[in-house]
């Protein structure tokens, strides 16, 4: 049963290189969580949870209220900052994606 | 292979079904007037009515005997008459009576929605599959709004023609189109999908070379902006005008009405602010539902005329659109359809240092231009008024 179905078997390659080509998998320093994290720039970043990295962060675990569990974990974003400070993320966009 | 290939626009095709969800259908009060009442649905039109207890049922609008509009009908005790032959309907979407018939039969039953009220608005729950409402997705009953904490209800609807609803949906992370489309500057610009919900975050402030109106370059505004799931958006605006700090919540939610078509409806209550009185606070509630009002109609321009796109050709700068598709596509699968990456968490925060750079520049030049042609006497006396300088979520 399909929604919007692309006529195109190119938009398919589109949909994967947009969401998941480069990610880099980053572990947190503080929580077993693993992410795939893709940064176009300095000031980009594209961070993709699993349900089980998910359950591993104590800090997004804690929050229940409807506004509260929007803002990034900071231990997370922390980790992130320290791979890309290692060079283990390369950092630049590839044709917009 | 060469690289001057030109691209190609996969259009695509519609969905073939409606979005499985929560769905708003106004404020709970104007269905509670003792009469039954007509809303444009899902590809049919549903009935709305209150009964003696106040209670809301929503029905499908046409009647199992023989066609005739329920919506044109009455209402009789906690029942909808059928105009045609007065058959009796329950909010259980029973057949509870035919006045002139020995018995009803037993399969006189008609389709029902589900209802939950939030907000103080109808909500329906829609699924081709039949499912049972979930109530553990309903969007949150907000504070103060019972307690009379707000300003009165400004609510407005108008019908899309012409548009998927997905168009709407897209606005979520098109942080580009605020400085274009709705002459506001976002300065700070950040999404999060996860399970039934998608938040768009946005810091902007208003664009001086298109003054008028409620906003200008004075105008700040921090934005926090979920869906509840595929039709319903809350959004958190603070706003800072010239140290004015206010306090206001849209609502953002639609009902699609055809795959080409939705209802797009929209609520604003304002925080009263301290030491002003109800009406100065409701005339603030009006002038901004104004300027959203103004703002949904660049948008619906746009929609208009443009034509779906299903593989959008990325920049660096602009948001996930592929991401938020994928979340929206959760809504128009069967239940064991979806999958994880429908509903996984997701972060993204755009990079808007480029675009502010450049869009600094354009204003000022913009402005400098301006400023010759007054010199050179030019009236701009023919200028558009009250161009909305803020929109947000959308
Ligand atoms: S069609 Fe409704 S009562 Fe006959
Ligand atoms: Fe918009």
């Amino acid at each position: 049963m399909a929604s919007f179905v692309p006529t195109s078997a190119d938009t398919l390659e589109d949909q994967r290189l947009y969401t998941s080509a480069r990610l880099v998998e980053v572990a947190c320093l503080d929580c077993l969580a693993k992410v795939g994290v893709k940064k176009n720039s300095e000031h980009h970043t594209s961070i993709q949870w699993t349900a089980e990295a998910r359950r591993h962060c104590p800090e997004l675990s804690r929050r229940t209220g409807a506004r509260d569990t929007f803002p990034a974990c900071p231990r997370m974003i922390a980790s992130i900052e320290a791979a890309v400070r290692d060079g283990q993320i390369p950092i630049g966009a590839e044709d917009g994606y | 292979m060469s690289d001057t290939k030109v691209r190609a626009l996969d259009q695509g095709t519609a969905p073939e079904r409606f979005a499985r969800g929560w769905h708003c259908l106004g404020l709970a009060e104007r269905f509670r007037d003792g009469k039954p009442h007509g809303i444009e649905a899902f590809g049919t039109k549903l009935v709305v009515w209150a009964d003696t207890q106040g209670e809301i049922h929503v029905l499908d609008g046409y009647c199992r005997h023989m066609g005739g509009d329920l919506t044109q009908g009455e209402v009789k005790g906690d029942e909808v008459a059928c105009p045609f032959h007065d058959w009796r309907w329950g909010g259980d979407g029973k057949c509870k009576q035919i006045p002139y018939a020995r018995r009803v039969p037993l399969r006189a039953r008609t389709q029902r929605y589900p209802v939950a009220i939030r907000n103080q608005q109808v909500l329906v729950w829609h699924d081709v599959e039949g499912s049972e409402p979930d109530m553990d997705i309903l969007p949150p009953e907000l504070p103060g709004i019972e307690e009379g904490l707000y300003t009165d209800w400004v609510w407005e609807s108008e019908h899309i023609i012409g548009s998927n609803c997905r168009e709407l949906i897209d606005n979520v992370v098109d942080m580009a189109h605020f400085y274009y489309v709705h002459f506001a500057f976002p300065t700070s610009f950040r999404n999060v999908f996860e399970g039934t919900q998608a938040t768009q975050f946005m810091e902007s402030k208003g664009r001086p070379d298109k003054t008028g109106g409620y906003g200008d370059a004075e105008l700040f505004l921090k934005s926090e902006a979920t869906y509840y799931g595929p039709s319903y958006m809350i959004n958190w605006l603070d706003t800072d005008y010239k140290g004015f700090n206010t306090e206001v919540i849209l609502f953002n939610n639609h009902i699609p009405t055809g795959q080409d078509s939705f209802l797009l409806q929209y609520g604003i209550i304002v925080k009263k602010p301290e030491g002003l009185d109800d009406k100065t606070a409701n005339f603030i509630a009006k002038k901004y539902a104004q300027m959203f009002g103004e703002g949904f109609l660049q948008d619906v321009h746009i929609w208009k005329n443009k034509v779906p796109v299903q593989n959008p050709l990325l920049c660096e700068e602009d948001g996930p659109v592929y991401q938020l598709r994928r979340w929206y596509e959760q809504y128009y699968v069967d239940r064991a359809d979806i999958v994880p990456e429908m509903v996984d968490r997701f972060e993204f925060e755009v990079d808007t240092t480029k675009a502010n750079e450049f869009w600094q520049d354009e204003v000022a030049e913009n402005l400098r231009k301006k400023a010759e042609e007054d010199a050179a006497g030019e009236s701009s006396a023919d200028e558009p008024a009250e161009k909305p300088q803020m929109m947000s979520g959308t």
